[in-house]
């Protein structure tokens, strides 16, 4: 039999030597930089699927070629298993040293000090536009660097226009004229091929449609810089459409998922994010998809600007700042590291590092495209106030209701005004 | 079983029914020749529905990513291929699918042997062995049962990363080892109550003690509840993802169900079909792993049933 009060003792002992061999496992490694025979081990994290895993574990072999004192431990997920992950870590005090970021969550992490200031390390933005950088900045300070950028366009298929007998869009267009090709579509597609979905329920196109008419659509303080006037004009701007031939309907996109309509080859235009290029060519099979931008009252001000698809961050506890400075920057200005991701993060923010990288096929279309929209670009908003992605689902989904015909306009910007500041007020 | 598994073929019930004049035996015959169709039409309809996502999970594991879901979701494609599987045994990011394999492997196997061993014997003492507290005890465990998982993830983690462990099986696996599911051992104490108390006095005056009485006695007799426990305790543990999630760094390290994911990434391109081709290749153990021992199942329940 085992004594029970020896047990408790060693036991006791085991957790004190424990807790005090990890404690001095930390005094002695801070600061830490590292040399080639004894390098520091920094850790990377980024979630995406299989390609990215391959990609990033090129340009994590050439950062640590050129690098021989730092060595960097890659590690993936998912997107939504990633979220999880970096929650627990955060609440743990156990983020990796440097991470994949996306805009929304950057806000979050920034205000609870999770994130490292990286304007106190070496980290060269000189290449970068500079109406991009406000994006990974909260009060004056740099959490973020973006990595590459996106902006919001309408998609279509060369293909099928062609076989309705409608001529391709030129991308100057009212959301009038918008509409009437819409309609005239689903007109023609008899029921197999739809206009498109319905554009109103996309946040990101609202707030593009608030900046045409200059609109904030947060304010400094982080509130509602819009009226419920404005939201009612703006569902009502398809109010016409619903239920037509011009949208596919709610019931059948639903059907659809995981894929969307668009990818699945049931509508004929989509209006989101230029990245998605690779995705809608891989769902749908079609040979080609082409970009213009998206539809305006006002010609001179399309109310688009450069987001950033992805940022780096690093953590704030990290104990190897030079090194997670360095990796950082080698990620998003080197050339190479532009050639191994191509346009697969989006298109390279850092001019060094986009000129240096040679994009052909799809990835031309979409570099070309946002060339082609530079004289009408504007300032990138500020990161988006924390739990902005419930406000951006809650948007989506009283869209939903009103294609279902569950809500009418009132209804709907009553609904969602009700969840948004109670929203804001929970975190404010 | 096999009685209760074929009530296909009703005993004639009248075998003297007064007879009509005219051919009684074909008659009663189509009627049972009906009845037995209409069954059997019912009975397949059933599986068919119960099936169909199987099927369709199958088939779909052949065809090319731009047919499976969306518009175009038909059950059979012109365009077969083993191409998804071709994908999906590359591996990720350098490591093989093999290696994700293996990791599932020693999780799981862990997990059942941990939780057989550590479950049976603290099942005995709560079921036998009359200690002080044992009713405070079991009211605890049973407490626990109550306790959302989630409650407890941050704590938990917390306690693991000042311990150094992340990133390591132990997290994963130590608590199998130490009966931290309440869930199996409540199952073991039950069924263990089930068995005559007669048994083990038997033993004891025969000069046997607690172990011999549990490694010779009881563990024997308690074969149905250790299979049922390590069927579950296999299945749950293959199908983890959020443990493994939070608690692996190394992708050299992670199971199945963290690689599954990284095939669906909604803000890049999804290869839906490597994705599946993944989940029936990871399907196959948990089904050989079933089929071998579900007979015990029934076993487990019907004894259960007889008991008293």
């Amino acid at each position: 039999m085992i004594d029970r009060r020896k047990f408790l003792t060693t036991v006791a002992l085991g957790t004190a030597s424990a807790a005090f061999l990890s404690a001095c496992g930390q005094s002695s490694s801070s600061g830490q930089t590292g040399s080639a025979d004894n390098p520091v081990t920094i850790t990377y994290t980024w979630w995406g699927n299989d390609d990215r895993a391959e990609r990033t574990r090129k340009a994590i072999a050439l950062f640590e070629s050129k690098n021989p004192d730092v060595k960097v431990n890659g590690n993936f997920s998912d997107f939504a298993g990633y979220w999880q992950k970096r929650a627990t870590e955060a609440a743990g005090g156990g983020l990796p040293d440097v991470m994949q970021w996306d805009l929304s969550y950057l806000r979050d992490y920034g205000q609870r000090n999770q994130l490292l200031d990286l304007g106190t390390v070496k980290i060269n933005t000189d290449a970068f536009e500079k109406s991009l950088l406000p994006s990974g900045q909260i009060r004056g300070k740099t959490y973020g660097i973006p990595t590459s950028t996106n902006a919001f366009a309408v998609y279509y298929d060369p293909a099928k226009l062609a076989s309705l007998g409608i001529a391709e869009p030129d991308g100057q267009w009212t959301y009038k004229e918008f509409n009437t090709f819409l309609a005239e579509v689903g007109a023609k597609g008899n029921g197999t091929l739809f206009g498109g979905t319905d554009y109103t329920g996309i946040w990101w196109n609202f707030n593009i449609w608030l900046r045409q008419n200059n609109i904030q659509a947060f304010t400094d303080e982080g509130k509602l810089g819009f009226s419920k006037d404005d939201l009612k004009k703006w569902w009502n701007l398809t109010a016409d459409l619903r239920g037509t031939e011009a949208i596919v309907g709610e019931d059948k996109a639903t059907q659809l998922l995981p894929k969307s309509p668009f990818g699945s080859n049931v509508t004929a235009t989509e209006v989101t994010w230029d990245n998605f290029m690779a995705g809608y060519l891989a769902d749908s099979g079609a040979k080609e998809l082409k970009l213009v931008p998206v539809p305006s009252d006002d010609p001179d001000n399309l109310g688009l600007f450069l987001k950033p698809s992805m940022l780096m961050v690093a953590s704030a506890k990290t104990k190897y700042k030079d090194a997670a400075a360095r990796f950082i920057d080698f990620m998003v200005n080197d050339p190479e590291v532009g050639q191994i991701f191509k346009t697969s993060r989006g298109v390279p923010a850092s001019k060094t590092q986009r000129d240096g990288t040679t994009f052909e096929g799809t990835d031309k279309l979409v570099v070309d495209y946002e060339k082609s929209i530079e004289k009408y670009l504007k300032d990138a908003p500020e990161p988006p106030i924390v739990g902005f992605g419930t406000l951006e689902s809650t948007f989506k989904r009283v869209t939903q209701d009103l294609n279902y015909g569950k809500l009418t306009v009132d209804g709907a910007v009553d609904a969602w005004f009700k969840e948004a500041e109670d929203l804001i007020k929970q975190n404010a | 079983m096999t009685t209760m598994a074929t009530p296909t073929q009703p005993q004639p019930t009248k075998p003297a029914a007064p007879a009509p004049v005219y051919n009684p035996k074909s008659e009663s015959l189509t009627a049972k020749r009906i009845k037995s169709t209409i069954f059997h039409i019912v009975a397949l309809a059933l599986v068919a529905m119960v099936l169909y996502p199987a099927l369709w999970m199958i088939t779909s594991s052949f065809k090319p990513n731009s047919e499976i879901g969306g518009a175009n979701n038909a059950l059979w494609s012109n365009n077969f291929s083993f191409d998804n599987f071709a994908t999906a045994m590359e591996g990720i990011g350098g490591v093989s699918t093999l290696t994700f394999f293996t990791n599932s492997l020693i999780l799981a196997v862990g997990a059942v042997v941990g939780t057989v061993l550590s479950a049976s014997i603290s099942a005995y003492a709560f079921a036998r062995i009359n200690f002080p507290g044992r009713g405070l005890f079991f009211g605890m465990m049973i407490a626990t049962l109550l306790l959302p998982f989630h409650v407890v993830i941050i704590p938990q983690y917390i306690v693991f990363q000042q311990l150094g462990l992340v990133d390591t099986y132990v997290p994963l696996l130590i608590g199998k080892f130490l009966a931290a599911d309440a869930f199996f051992v409540f199952l073991m104490v039950q069924f263990m109550r089930g068995l005559p108390a007669e048994l083990d006095e038997a033993a004891r005056i025969d000069g046997a003690g607690h172990i011999r009485i549990f490694g010779s006695i009881m563990l024997p007799l308690m074969k149905p509840a250790l299979i049922s426990t390590s069927i579950f305790s296999f299945i749950w543990s293959w199908n983890d993802f959020l443990g493994p999630l939070l608690y692996l760094n190394t992708p050299e390290k992670y199971p199945l169900p963290l690689a599954l994911r990284l095939f669906v990434d909604q803000t890049q391109s999804s290869d839906y079909g490597a994705m599946i081709a993944m989940s029936v290749l990871a399907l196959l153990p948990v089904l050989v792993f079933f089929l071998v021992f579900q007979r015990y199942i029934v076993e487990g329940v019907s004894t259960q049933g007889l008991k008293g």
